[in-house]
């Protein structure tokens, strides 16, 4: 079986359309929190009551809850097929492109959560009137999980998109709880459950199979801050209260982030939102 | 046939067609009621993936979309043949009904509750099923579900409503007040 697949190879059926990153950076039109931005505006300023786009009151909620879901289903399958392949990647031994048989045993446990992340999400997906393929799949998990360094590859999606998991489900589990949707609200919790083992469990490899390595781990942790940066959203995920997606740092530290960690993330994320800003005033220019 | 202009004629964010859209707006108005000399303004506003829409003028009718409302989800930047007609047919049932007359005494669109939008949304997305139209009722449930609450009860009120034919402004927002109560009960 060939090893080192790539995010062309998945195997997909006639539901699945993919939607690539590039199609996303060339889209130059603004989100509203964006628009603002750029406007200068504050919600007040803009005449509007604030309304977060996770909350019962915004008119969109429903629709985005649709979507920001189906994008975390198909999180889901790739989330499965990169530690199937983490499995099958590497070998087992000390060399620098093996990995312990611990790890592995890691990995097909994650495997088995995430089959069941994926079958939640299905039915998710039917109890919120949303059809299989009915938005575009970006393959962006699974092309972090196409790094040939086993800790890069565990880092980047391990922490860095594992835990950007944990703040859309724990942003979810919050709607379903305050717009009244016992479905929703559950299937967060239990997904938001298993993201937490999985954040940890790439936190505790990087910490051991970098632990005489510190270039390696600095590699590693870079790795995750250009994965945590590239994938804020343009300023979704943040740490303020205007971000639709918040930070879960409570989670985030039983996931083993220290406070320095989460506040730097904080930091790219807005970062991200500027870089999107000037990137977007440009291009409208 | 009604008399439809689109603005803009030419897109620059999106890869839309005005002729498309001012087709589909026309035999859209054919099919909800509306007269062959009635005159019908759609606007895109192309520089924003965000999915509202509203009427902004009755006679003569004017419609203003968000271009994320007609946009194909799959398919960034496309429009949707099936969005359009959602949210066009939509916002031409509700403005029908107001013309009709038995939405006399609704409140102004801006002033209308989610609860109050989403239920005539329901009442017009099950008229434009009938009509032939690929509307995903699921979606719409969820919709309803999300204002009133997730009960036996809101469920009954949306098959209602989404099955009937001949309401008034009085039958939504008895509906309302009856999810509303059993939502204070539950």
């Amino acid at each position: 079986m060939k090893k080192f697949m790539t995010s062309q190879e998945l195997a997909r059926d006639a539901r699945f359309k993919r939607i690539g990153i590039q199609d996303r950076i060339a889209d130059r039109r603004l989100s509203e929190r964006q628009r603002d931005e750029v406007e200068g505006k504050t919600a007040e300023a803009a005449g509007k009551k604030k309304r977060l786009q996770f909350s019962p009151e915004h008119p969109d909620a429903p629709d985005r809850a649709r979507s920001m879901m189906h994008g975390i289903f198909v999180g889901e399958i790739q989330a499965l097929e990169g530690a199937g392949r983490t499995c099958w990647d590497f070998s087992v031994g000390k060399g620098p492109d093996d990995v312990p048989f611990e790890l592995k045993l890691d990995m097909a446990r994650q495997c088995w959560d995430e089959s069941r992340h994926c079958e939640i999400s299905v039915k998710l997906s039917d109890w919120m009137g949303t059809e299989i393929g009915e938005f575009g799949e970006s393959a962006f998990l699974f092309e972090a999980a196409c790094n040939p360094d086993p800790i890069l590859r565990l880092t980047g999606v391990n922490r860095a998109l594992e835990g950007l998991a944990i703040d859309v489900f724990n942003t979810m589990k919050d709607f379903g709880d305050s717009s009244g949707d016992p479905v929703l609200e559950f299937c967060e919790d239990w997904m938001l459950a298993d993201e937490v083992t999985h954040v940890k469990m790439g936190s505790d490899w990087l910490r051991r199979m970098t632990e005489k390595d510190p270039d390696r781990r600095a590699r590693a942790l870079e790795f995750q801050r250009v994965v945590d940066k590239l994938f804020s959203g343009g300023g979704l995920r943040g740490d303020d209260e205007n971000s639709p997606i918040r930070l879960a740092r409570r989670f985030r530290e039983l996931a083993g982030f220290d406070k320095t960690e989460i506040d730097e993330i904080a930091e790219l994320s807005k970062e991200a939102l500027e870089e999107a800003k000037a990137r977007m005033a440009t291009s409208r220019a | 046939m009604a008399t439809i202009s689109v603005t803009p004629q030419t897109f620059h964010y999106v890869t839309f067609d005005a002729d498309q859209i001012a087709t589909l707006t026309s035999t859209l108005a054919d099919q909800v009621g509306f007269p062959a000399d009635a005159t019908i303004s759609v606007e895109i506003d192309e520089r924003t993936p965000l999915g509202r829409a509203r009427i902004d003028s009755l006679d003569p009718l004017a419609l203003h979309i968000e271009g994320g409302a007609i946009e194909e989800p799959t398919e960034p930047r496309t429009l949707s043949g099936r969005l359009s007609a959602d949210v066009i047919g939509r916002l031409l049932f509700r403005a029908k009904d107001r013309i009709d007359g038995g939405f006399a005494d609704a409140p102004a669109d801006a002033d209308l509750t989610l609860q109050q939008q989403t239920a005539w949304d329901t009442y017009a997305m099950g008229r434009l099923e009938r009509l032939g139209y690929d509307v995903r009722p699921p979606r719409r449930q969820y919709h309803f579900r999300n204002r009133h609450g997730f009960t036996d009860v809101v469920d009954r009120i949306f098959t209602h409503l989404w099955g009937a034919e001949a309401l008034t402004w009085a039958d939504i927002d008895a509906a309302c007040q009856e999810t509303a109560a059993s939502k204070a009960s539950a």
